[in-house]
């Protein structure tokens, strides 16, 4: 008896979808060694992160969204409207240094508009980011209108395109601070148990005193402010706005977080399967463009992923049969006392 | 003699060791309305889904006309002649009255005739005796009459056996009225109708037959001018003493914990007024529908009351949210433990924990998992809950095994007052002898105990006191040592004795 | 009140009957602030531009009323025009009137893929088309190899059809392109109105349970919807490689939003169950008219297209769920009724338990 015990904990995590990501991503690895060299060096997996760090900034907080049981279509345009916003204080003469607080408060106020059709008004999450996700878009374009900002302070673009703190960037010491952060609120603090029990089940949540409408509120501002943040980097990375940036990022966004294991009707998944989940779309858009594949090819293979990743309940329960019926054996006669 | 259209011989349904009906037999006689009546749980809805196919019978026979018949599909049992109504009625909210009725017609032409179908269905309500205008959309009838519709529908596709689940209970009196005369003019054109009620009133006020079912055998089935209120009564609860429990001795301090005044609720219920002392067992009985489960919501913010007074522990208070009220002691444990009770794809662990998440919490809002592990592992241990990973899902767990979690839950908040909604629906003997042992246990370290059950030999052998609940009013209180099945229960339908028949 | 309106008339009329209104009240308002509004050329230009808006939003009510949604749309009249472009080019002899149902053929086909893994594999169907979406754009720029469809190599009458006029009423032409989208509301509506068939996609998105209680094949119903969603979204295909000419491998993008802006607005309710195609066309009419007429009006700038039209969306589907909210509240069961009749009073009288004191 206690034997098998130890031999389902040593099985378990082999079994679950995070081990099936961190499988699938050594393979990655090993396969694009192979083809090339300086695949895996420091300095390649960090411009491999730069080139995204926008989009998988953003997937952190949409991993609380999808956990909560919504849908957030407006980050990408939420990342165009307050890069936008920044250019157009900036050009209005606002010092940059004044400009990003200014902009992040935006964030947060987007979210916020967000939030209160949803969680007041009780609009179903993808009807309101769908109507925001045009609407933000457009006042993007109404303050830049067709034109591109450049030629902001120099320690503005540089927080985006220098190393910050050794090799790297800013943008990538604020990912694995989210990361981090976004991590140990999940797994330890009272507000993830709350998201995950609102995410799996608003009702026994309610009757369990916990305020949903707070919870959910919560999610969606800091899903505002982050984008906003985000945005900012990239205003900061590339040096200029338009009203396009970001323009249909949110798809990559959403297929990241489902990739990583979330499920699309709430209540599982965790912050390290986003993060295994972004380290393979990046290696695999990496590989893919080494054997040149273009971008829009790539989109079409992350979106053929995205199919199967919500076929991960289906893939789930084959897998467990396949090689845990007699690990869970145990778990089943019990079922049936 | 005229044969019957339906008749059942001999069936048994088992659900894995469980029959929930055997070797049950019923006959239908066309233009007769023939009453079913039972407890909670007797078998009476498994019986109606046996005849229409929902269920398919374990042994035993179904004949209509003569013709034996195996149904496997709703759809079968139309064609058949056999439909059900039920009390919440299955119509399409955005289709017209017509529509709805004519939808099951495979067989009409593709292209719809609307002029035809409203004329049609023209016919078909007024051949109910009703006046509906059919082209109004669904979504702005009354439950009356979406039922309406329904039999409608029913008897669009010459269904000669019609039965009704229950279909009053949450009608209005003159609503109650007009189904009645439904009901009778059918019989009249010869269809058999099955009715299902707890009331019996109508029971005598309407059924030519009535069939007493218990425990998902078939008692008796008498013409109705043969049986009496009290005979009806004493065949539904009749169960020899096998399989009760022992009653334990009131620990009741006589302190009082809780005291409400005049609770009422507008369309739900009205002048609740009772109290619980510290270690009293007090029962909510009445049939569903009686409000009882609503009464609770109150208690426990999650829909509070319009008026009236709640006091604990002698002082006046304000319940808003379930939060208030977890705050305040009380703790609720819902019947329905897959939609309101535990989150299945959660750990188990966590699922105790939830409301007292603060407790567990140091400032900066981080959880001591160390500290809830050991509160669970208590748990587990105290309640017996059967796991050997405390982390993982509760949906992995049995039925049983779920309920000690929801339990553990509410436990770990400390409550003064435990409300406990059906505590042991659907769960095996020797579960539910566990369950009622913690109760005991925490009657006796004094928290003030409400529980709202349909079964009634469990609140005989629970209760200090018993609370009878109908239709959105308490229609009286008892002492739990001196009351009988047969008391409790008419009270809950509202029979009436000898005297006020005659 | 509001309660006899929705009785005589139906939610749905009512909704109809105000979007018109508004729809009048903009063109005044235009015709106020825009010189020389009322055009035939306007005229002209905000018809054959509805009509492609007015194809795919019917295909989006009719997945929309099953309760799912159609995001792919974009990729999918981006692929049929550039695939139909290619063919013509190279079978520039196929007879005109096969080019149309061979447009909605390769349309369905599309469908088809997002109809089976919605309803066979019971996949949501939000994940599913946001998926096909990036994989039908791949298929044509893979396909393409970056290479464009040009007008010079379309036959002629196909480049010509887009301004071929198939009458005219007192100045104001009307484009065979406008005739088709009409000829197909028409058809749908009268599908969807008086065809059991039709009447199935309301059923399985008002109450699925009571469907699949009346016999009604969900799977079947949910794919039919997706393959005519495809179908018109490829016609539209066929009309945008008519209009337009020139055909890149950025053909259509963001149209699937504007198909669902228009069901949204037109008042088919994304819970599935109700709205008409008449809903959509008007809804169509109302996102495009405004967009027209944006570009037009200089007081204000032509970038405040998309904002407004958010908002806008945003509004309509608010009012919308407070208005049913309304309409809802009345059919809560009248117990208080029952519980105040005096006849319940003595019933329990009559019983003589032993009743504690209290």
């Amino acid at each position: 008896m206690e034997a098998q015990s130890n031999i389902q904990r040593l099985f378990k995590p082999l079994i679950s979808w995070e081990g099936f990501l961190l499988f699938a991503l050594i393979l990655l690895f090993i396969g694009n060694s192979i083809s090339s060299p300086f695949f895996l060096t420091v300095n390649n997996q960090i411009n491999l992160f730069q080139l995204s760090i926008e989009k998988v900034i953003v997937a952190v907080i949409m991993t609380l969204v999808i956990i909560n049981a919504e849908i957030d279509l407006s980050v990408a345009s939420i990342m165009g409207l307050s890069a936008c916003a920044f250019g157009w204080l900036f050009q209005m003469g606002v010092p940059a240094a004044a400009a990003v607080p200014m902009v992040l408060v935006l964030g947060a106020i987007l979210g916020g508009f967000n939030a209160f059709w949803i969680a007041w008004v009780g609009i179903p999450s993808l009807v309101v980011t769908l109507a925001t996700m045009i609407a933000f878009r457009g006042m993007a374009r109404v303050l830049v209108e067709d034109r591109g900002i450049t030629d902001f302070p120099d320690w503005f673009d540089g927080l985006g395109q220098n190393p910050f703190v050794g090799p790297f960037p800013l943008a990538m010491i604020v990912f694995f601070l989210l990361v981090a952060i976004f991590y140990v609120i999940l797994q330890k603090s009272t507000f993830g148990r709350q998201v995950y029990f609102v995410g799996s089940n608003r009702e026994v949540a309610e009757f369990s005193g916990v305020n949903v409408r707070r919870v959910k509120a919560t999610i969606f501002i800091a899903s505002g402010l982050i984008s906003s943040l985000a945005g900012l980097l990239f205003a900061a990375r590339v040096g200029a706005v338009r009203g396009d940036v970001a323009l249909g990022f949110e798809l990559d966004i959403i297929t990241i977080v489902l990739l990583g294991g979330v499920s699309i009707f709430g209540g599982t998944g965790t912050m390290i399967g986003t993060l295994l989940s972004i380290l393979i779309v990046l290696n695999l858009r990496n590989g893919m463009a080494l054997s040149n594949i273009t971008g829009h090819i790539q989109t079409g293979v992350l979106g053929v992923l995205l199919i199967l990743s919500v076929m991960v309940p289906t893939i789930k329960q084959f897998l467990t049969k396949l090689f845990g019926a007699k690990i869970s054996g145990e778990q089943k006669e019990l079922k049936n006392e | 003699m005229t044969n019957p259209i339906l008749e059942m011989r001999n069936v048994h349904k088992n659900f894995g060791k469980t029959a929930a009906l055997s070797n049950f037999s019923l006959a239908l006689y066309p233009g007769e309305i023939h009453a079913l009546v039972g407890e909670n749980g007797a078998g009476k809805s498994t019986l109606i889904k046996s005849m229409t196919g929902i269920h398919q019978p374990s042994s035993g026979e179904i004949f209509v006309d003569g013709k034996k018949c195996t149904f496997r599909s709703t759809q079968e049992s139309q064609a058949g002649g056999v439909a059900a109504i039920y009390q919440e009625p299955m119509v399409f909210p955005d289709l017209n009255i017509a529509e709805n009725i004519f939808i099951s017609h495979h067989d009409r032409p593709a292209f719809i005739n609307w002029k035809q179908m409203y004329d049609e269905a023209e016919k078909l309500v007024a051949r109910l005796g009703v006046n509906l205008d059919v082209h109004r959309a669904a979504s702005s009838l009354t439950l009356a009459e979406q039922q309406t519709v329904e039999i409608a529908r029913a008897i669009s596709l010459d269904v000669r056996v019609l039965i009704m689940d229950e279909p009053s209970a949450s009608l209005s009196n003159h609503e109650v009225e007009r189904l009645f005369g439904i009901a009778r003019s059918l019989r009249d054109q010869g269809v058999a109708v099955l009715y299902i009620s707890h009331r019996l009133e109508e029971v005598f006020e309407l059924s030519d037959k009535v069939t007493v079912m218990r425990d998902g055998e078939h008692i008796s089935t008498k013409p109705t001018a043969e049986v009496t209120h009290d005979t009806l009564v004493a065949e539904m609860v009749g169960r020899d003493m096998q399989g009760r429990f022992a009653r334990v001795p009131s620990v009741a301090t006589g302190e009082t914990m809780l005291s409400v005044k005049g609770l009422r609720k507008f369309g739900e219920f009205r002048d609740i007024s009772f109290e619980v002392q510290k270690g009293e067992i007090v029962c909510f009985s009445g049939l569903v529908g009686a409000k009882r489960t609503d009464v609770a919501l109150a208690l426990f913010g999650i829909e509070p009351a319009d008026e009236g007074q709640i006091e604990i522990d002698g002082k006046n208070v304000e319940i808003a949210t379930p939060k208030d009220a977890i705050e305040m002691g009380i703790a609720y444990v819902s019947e329905d433990r897959r939609k309101l009770g535990i989150a299945m794809e959660e750990s188990i662990t966590a699922n105790i924990t939830l409301p007292m998440l603060a407790r567990y919490a140091n400032k900066m809002g981080l959880i001591n998992t160390q500290l809830e592990h050991e509160d669970a592992q208590n748990y587990r241990e105290k309640l017996n809950i059967k796991t050997n990973d405390l982390d993982g899902a509760v949906g992995t767990l049995s039925g049983g095994n779920q309920q000690k979690v929801m339990l553990a839950k509410w436990l770990n908040t400390n409550p003064t007052i435990l409300i406990v909604d059906e505590p042991t629906r659907g769960i095996d003997v020797g579960a539910k002898a566990e369950v009622h042992q913690i109760i005991h246990d925490l009657a006796a370290a004094g928290v003030a105990i409400l529980i709202i059950s349909s079964d009634l030999p469990e609140v005989m052998s629970l209760a200090d006191k018993i609370i009878v609940m109908r239709e959105g009013h308490i229609a009286g209180i008892f002492a739990g040592e001196d009351a009988s099945e047969e008391q409790v229960m008419r009270l809950a339908v509202g029979a009436k004795t000898q005297e006020e028949v005659a | 009140m509001l309660e006899s309106i929705n009785r005589k008339f139906g939610p749905n009329t009512l909704r109809v009957s105000i979007l018109v209104l508004v729809l009048v009240l903009m063109v005044l308002f235009f015709s106020t602030q825009i010189q020389n509004y009322l055009n035939p050329r306007l005229f002209v230009r905000i018809s054959t531009s509805v009509s492609i808006i007015a194809l795919i939003a019917v295909g989006q009510a009719v997945v929309v009323m099953t309760r799912n949604i159609d995001l792919s749309i974009g990729s999918i009249i981006g692929c049929t025009a550039y695939f139909l472009g290619g063919i013509m080019a190279l079978y520039p002899n196929i007879p005109a009137f096969l080019v149309m149902p061979l447009a909605m053929l390769i349309g369905a086909g599309f469908g088809m893929v997002n109809g089976l893994l919605v309803s066979r594999f019971k996949l949501p169907s939000i994940i599913v088309t946001l998926a096909t979406l990036a994989i039908f754009r791949s298929i044509l720029v893979q396909s393409s190899g970056g290479r464009s469809i040009t007008t010079a190599s379309l036959p002629v009458w196909l480049v010509d059809f887009a301004r071929t006029n198939a009458f005219e009423i007192a100045g104001f032409q009307i484009r065979w392109m406008v005739v088709i989208a009409v000829l197909v509301v028409v058809v749908m509506h009268i599908f969807l109105t008086r065809f059991r068939a039709g009447r199935q996609f309301y059923a399985v998105g008002s109450n699925p349970d009571a469907a699949e209680f009346a016999g009604i094949n969900m799977q079947k119903t949910v794919l039919q919807a997706f393959l005519i969603s495809g179908a018109l979204a490829g016609l539209a295909g066929f009309m945008y490689l008519s209009r337009f000419g020139n055909i890149t491998v950025v053909a259509g993008l963001g149209l699937e939003f504007k198909a669902v802006g228009a069901v949204v607005v037109g008042g088919i309710n994304i819970f599935g169950g109700s709205g008409s195609v008449i809903g959509a066309l008007v809804g169509a009419t109302l996102i495009d008219l405004l967009d027209n007429s944006l570009v037009r009006w200089e007081l204000v700038s032509e970038f405040w297209r998309d904002a407004i039209l958010g908002l806008l969306i945003l509004f309509a589907v608010a009012m919308d769920a407070i208005l049913m909210r309304r309409l809802n509240a009345r059919r809560k069961k009248p117990i208080d009724e029952k519980v105040q009749d005096p006849q319940d009073a003595i019933s329990t009288n009559g019983t003589t338990p032993k009743m504690e004191e209290k």
